[in-house]
């Protein structure tokens, strides 16, 4: 904190504030991380005095852990990085890159977005080998790259980002405290779900915290109940169909989805009602599972939520997840909705190279999975260095998953992602019909193509 | 005027009342921040900050301690004071002056049972807990490692904390958006100054063609919409080199500021009495110096008019700086870190959002009181004909 | 270089720069290319009394041009284009726009223009003459004038702790709960009245403006003409509003065209408070979802801005030309 202040006077004294030296968050050397990996790159690149810029959609905790991650690059090679975080990302980097002030790395979490970018030529490529290295050692690796390749300039299809961060979405997070008071056991299908749910709010219990809440971004929490119910009612094939539209986006299929959905949003099923869950701010509602007496019981939201709730819950003894179920009827499998960030490299320089090049080491990813809410397809970090077995756990459903699914909303163009299916969610929530929230978006997706 | 009120008192009452509702309604939202500053995330949850100056009530839980487990007969007694234990001692600290009012065996009920009664459950259990948090609980078996929760409702009393400014000012990066703010306006204030005072003398007292649609061109602009500005500015910052940065948003804001410098500036130099003007020419003065040695030392007024105006907008300027600087840590401003940021990732964290925008309008509101009678001159010399 | 080392820099610059020019220009005008002597001392005299405006202007009318009324043309020009600027479109920009909310947001405007305007005037109005009339009034004037001071974002969050939908946090609900209510309401949700809850703010904000601009012009009323009322036994309501108001009518509408100008800029509020959700987008908000994504349209949205002002600004004009000097 001083330091902190110190850096500011000396700004005001008209004097350069020095990135000052971050503590690192596990001491070199300790624990069950994979140091050798650090030293062998921390010997192999050196970029004093280098500073690697770069900006995404993480504000808040989870920039925190972002930059107790990224200290390690630091350390290693000398440079700083700056890590900026903006709500409005997704608008800010058009913006930057327009204005040729690009960071050197921007953290996309819509692979649209990157494609828009790179087919204007504003993404600087990878090479092929780190390519061949995500196929290698990524899990389901060829997925990976397939995700991250785009047609550039010229038309020629190139790795144009390097995906780090995974997110598994199709997860209910839950107190297991208030699941023990109140006599609850997990639901292993829609069904009991559903019933799980009518049950809660004849005890006299509200069932969900329902938040779409996200300042700039406010609707998408909703994007993922629709993607994994559609996955949940539909072949995959139509999901498929529906985000790259080929099908319209107001297909039947869809508007059952929305449908489904709207089966879980009655008001006495929602802590605060509809109106309530249109606006609240998601990072705030896991608290509700753990107020007393609880204000919710279930919470359906990605592996990042832990870091959203309040300080000290842990998860495992005080939350704990269980997978979105599906239908019993309906013989679909046990799909996974997953997303990702993908680091696209928008201005280009040796150390943001080496910085990808960081990316590849196993202490880049233990660095973030020993704090929480980081799940990794990358084989060679130590399982170990989870905090607790419930986040092995979900990096196993990664791992092991067969239907996987790319969140939807990030595959779409931006237009219709990351602004009209989200607005699209609100108006849903406040009382308008599946299908002409549906057909709006479908005008406006039709109408960009 | 005041004479004839002052021989109908209702209507004088009225008439104070009237003001003094207006005003209460006009300063309520902003003491509602003011307070909220101040008061500690547990409690701005809990109670409106018009009741911060009273105790609020919380509801947590504790587990009872299974060790301390004695036989009494055929029963287990458990002694203690819940407040110390590890649940609770978390939330309502170790030492505060909490006091229970209440509590419950279940999640659902913390204040099913008021302080000091007994409980007794279905399961033959029986509590009884004291205001100061001492329990006794009766089990009819061995809690063994399960020992029960207690459920309670107490009262804190009520706590003010500089925290939120800390937190703000530090963790939450508003001290570097507090310095690109003033970075931002204090150029944006001073560059276009200069070059407005000697085109408002131009047009105010010298004599050329065209100098009434150059007027016409000035107060045109005074109302186009700066949206039109951001799209092809940008494009032609880009062009030249500028890019987005604090060049760029100099630039920027000068250029949109300039008409209304210009309008007041004009509207100013043209009510100098034209005598000294005059009189200076015929003693042989020229423009230049009849300019840099009256006009602009008598318009003093005029241009700390102007000065606040221009820095209370680019210091306030959401817009602008949103398309203008780029979007990172080490440049953005206040307003945007509150609008993208903040909101965001604290949106329920009311005393961070509360401090942070205190920390907003600390400079504007000092900048407004002390210099409210030039502000209300420079008003009334652009507007009242 | 440390922004703030750069901006004093850009200041000395910027400040150096502009003397050194006029100083200079002057000079050369005077002393180099009409010289005040010799044969054509009187011609060139006049020579540099003509020149020498234009020295004055150059460098405002430059910014001036570039920042204010060249992006009317430029915007104009790129709102023609699809959204990577290759292929000329016409006016289907304006067209999609349109259907795709730009309706919706430009009703919501004018709802804005017509009512935050009429609304700050008149509460304006009022305040003047209340606090024009008792002893505390410029202390009262203060304090309604404050919000002016108040960045947009800031004043959006100010009345989050009256609008939030939370008992504990939000006056209206909280004054719902005490009487009786047992459940919230977010006013930001309600159709058509949210618009109006966010119109507040800025009637909030500019109330004080107008009514400091107001208080001065009822001020310089003359006395004579509220006396002769007096006498012939108007109550004070009749002298307020058939002898005082008519006379500072030109005040009063340059206070809303003011007003009205500004509210056709404002997308602050909208854009913390509800981000255009719940059916309030208005222009400049619903412009920001375009913004660099699709130029094309964002211009469109700025330019129906600029017509929708057009008004307004051939109205000042006109007033300013009748004023002459």
């Amino acid at each position: 904190m001083r330091s902190h202040l110190a850096a500011s006077v000396a700004a005001l004294g008209l004097f350069a504030g020095a990135a000052h030296a971050q503590d690192l968050k596990f001491p070199i050397g300790e624990g069950p991380f994979s140091w050798d990996s650090y030293t062998e790159f921390a010997d192999a690149h050196d970029y004093s005095g280098e500073t690697v810029s770069i900006t995404g959609p993480w504000t808040g905790p989870r920039a925190a852990q972002f930059e107790a991650a990224i200290a390690y690059f630091e350390e290693a090679t000398g440079a700083s990085v700056n890590y900026s975080g903006s709500d409005s990302f997704e608008q800010d980097i058009v913006i930057s890159v327009e204005a040729n002030s690009a960071p050197n790395i921007g953290v996309f979490e819509q692979p649209g977005l990157v494609a828009d970018l790179a087919a204007r030529g504003q993404i600087a490529a990878l090479d092929t080998e780190t390519a061949d290295w995500l196929s290698e050692n990524y899990a389901s690796g060829d997925s990976w790259v397939g995700l991250s390749s785009f047609a550039g300039a010229e038309g020629d299809k190139q790795l144009f980002a390097f995906p780090y961060n995974i997110d598994l979405k199709s997860l209910v997070w839950y107190s297991p405290l208030a699941f023990e008071d109140g006599g609850y056991e997990i639901p292993e299908t829609m069904e009991e779900l559903k019933a799980l749910t009518a049950q809660i709010a004849e005890d006299g219990g509200t069932p969900w915290c329902i938040a779409l809440g996200s300042g700039a971004a406010t609707g998408w929490p909703g994007t993922d109940w629709i993607e994994d119910l559609l996955l949940r009612t539909a072949e995959p094939e139509i999901y498929d169909q529906w985000v790259t539209h080929e099908i319209a986006f107001d297909h039947p299929d869809v508007i059952a989805a929305f449908e489904e959905f709207d089966w879980f949003l009655k008001d006495e099923y929602l802590n605060g009602g509809r109106s309530n869950s249109a606006t609240a701010d998601f990072r705030d509602s896991g608290a509700g599972l753990f107020a007393v007496p609880p204000e919710c019981y279930m919470l359906k939201q990605g592996t990042f939520m832990p870091s959203f709730f309040p300080e000290g819950t842990e998860v495992g003894p005080d939350a704990s997840f269980f997978y979105f179920p599906s239908y019993a009827e309906k013989d679909l499998g046990d799909p996974v909705l997953g997303a990702g960030s993908l680091f696209a490299v928008t201005e280009d320089s040796e150390a943001t190279r080496g910085f990808i090049e960081f990316l590849k080491t196993p202490i880049a990813h233990e660095a973030w999975m020993a704090q929480s809410g980081f799940l990794t397809p990358y084989g060679a970090a130590n399982a170990e260095v989870f905090p607790s077995d419930a986040d092995r756990e979900l990096n196993e459903i990664l791992t092991d998953a067969t239907v996987f699914r790319f969140d939807g909303s990030d595959l779409m163009p931006g237009e219709i992602g990351a602004g009209a299916f989200w607005t699209g969610m609100v108006d849903f929530m406040t009382g308008d019909d599946a299908e002409s929230v549906a057909s709006d978006i479908e005008d406006r997706w039709s109408s960009i193509d | 005027m005041t004479n004839i009120a002052g021989k109908r008192a209702p209507l004088v009452w009225a008439m104070h009342v009237a003001v003094f509702l207006l005003v209460v309604i006009w300063l309520v939202p902003t003491v509602g921040l003011f307070v909220s500053s101040f008061r500690d995330r547990d409690q701005i949850t809990v109670s409106g900050w018009w009741e911060a100056p009273f105790a609020v009530e919380n509801s947590g839980y504790g587990r009872t301690d299974a060790d301390a487990a004695l036989r009494e007969g055929d029963i287990w007694v458990i002694e203690g004071n819940i407040l110390d234990s590890a649940g609770a001692e978390g939330q309502f600290g170790a030492d505060a002056d909490v006091r229970l009012v209440a509590f419950g065996t279940s999640l659902r009920r913390p204040s099913e049972f008021p302080a000091g009664e007994v409980a007794s459950t279905e399961d033959g259990e029986r509590f009884r807990v004291e205001a100061d948090g001492t329990y006794r609980v009766e089990l009819p078996e061995d809690p063994g490692d399960r020992a029960p929760r207690i459920y309670f409702t107490a009262q804190t009393p009520p706590s003010f904390t500089l925290q939120n400014y800390g937190t703000v000012l530090t963790a939450a990066g508003m001290d570097r958006a507090f310095l690109n703010t003033l970075t931002v306006a204090i150029p944006s204030t001073v560059i276009p100054i200069l070059v407005a005072a000697y085109a408002a003398y131009a047009i105010a007292w010298m004599d050329f063609r065209f100098r009434n649609l150059i007027l016409a061109a000035i107060v045109g602009a005074l109302v186009v919409p700066h949206q039109l500005a951001l799209v092809p500015l940008l494009r032609l910052h880009q062009a030249v080199g500028i890019g987005q940065s604090f060049l760029g948003i100099w630039l920027a804001h000068s250029g949109f500021g300039l008409a209304l410098a210009i309008y007041l500036l004009r509207n100013y130099m043209a009510g100098l009495p034209r005598d000294i003007i005059e009189s200076a020419k015929v003693d042989g003065a020229s423009d230049f110096q009849i300019f840099r040695r009256i006009v602009l030392p008598l318009s003093f007024p005029a241009l700390a008019a102007f000065s606040i105006f221009q820095f209370l907008w680019t210091y306030n300027d959401l817009l602008v700086a949103k398309v203008f600087l780029p979007s990172n840590e080490t440049s953005r401003v206040m307003t945007v870190k509150i609008a993208d940021d903040l909101l965001g990732s604290r949106g329920g964290d009311w005393g961070i959002l509360a401090s942070a925008a205190f920390v907003s309008i600390a400079v504007p509101l000092v900048v407004f009181f002390t210099m409210q009678k030039y502000l209300v001159r420079g008003l009334l010399a652009g507007s009242v004909k | 270089m440390p922004p703030v080392l750069q901006g004093l820099l850009t200041i000395a610059v910027g400040v150096g720069g502009c003397i050194g020019y006029f100083y200079l220009a002057n000079f050369i005008v005077d002393a180099v290319i009409f010289p005040a002597k010799g044969r054509n001392a009187n011609a060139n005299l006049r020579r540099a009394d003509a020149v020498r405006p234009w020295l004055f202007l150059f460098p405002a009318l430059f910014l001036l041009v570039l920042y204010t009324w060249y992006p009317v043309v430029g915007s104009f020009i790129r709102s023609l284009y699809d959204r990577a600027g290759d292929d000329f479109v016409g006016l289907s920009n304006y067209a999609a726009m349109w259907r795709e909310g730009g309706q919706r947001a430009f009703l919501n405007n004018m709802a804005w223009v017509v009512i935050v305007p009429a609304m700050s005037t008149f509460i304006g109005l009022i305040a003047a003459q209340l606090t024009d009339k008792i002893g505390w009034g410029n202390f009262a004037k203060s304090l309604i004038f404050m919000p002016m001071a108040v960045s947009f974002v800031s004043a959006s969050l100010i009345w989050k702790f009256v609008y939030a939908n939370d008992p504990d946090i939000g006056i209206i609900n909280a004054v719902r709960y005490a009487l009786g209510a047992d459940s919230t309401v977010d006013p930001l949700q309600i159709p058509i009245w949210n618009n109006f809850f966010l119109m507040v703010i800025l009637i909030w904000i500019q109330t004080g403006f107008a009514m400091v601009i107001l208080s001065a012009a009822l001020r310089s009323v003359p006395e004579e003409t509220v006396e002769a009322a007096i006498i012939d036994g108007a109550n004070p309501f009749q002298i307020f509003f058939r002898i005082q108001v008519p006379q500072i009518m030109s005040t009063i509408l340059v206070v809303w065209t003011t007003i009205t100008v500004l509210v056709l800029k404002v997308f602050d509020i909208v854009y913390t408070m509800t981000g255009g959700n719940f059916d309030t987008e208005i222009l400049p908000s619903f412009m920001m979802d375009f913004m660099f994504r699709d130029d094309g349209r964002a211009t469109a949205v700025a330019f129906v801005i600029m017509v929708a002002v057009v008004p307004v600004m051939w109205w000042n004009i006109r007033q300013a030309r009748s004023e002459k000097r």
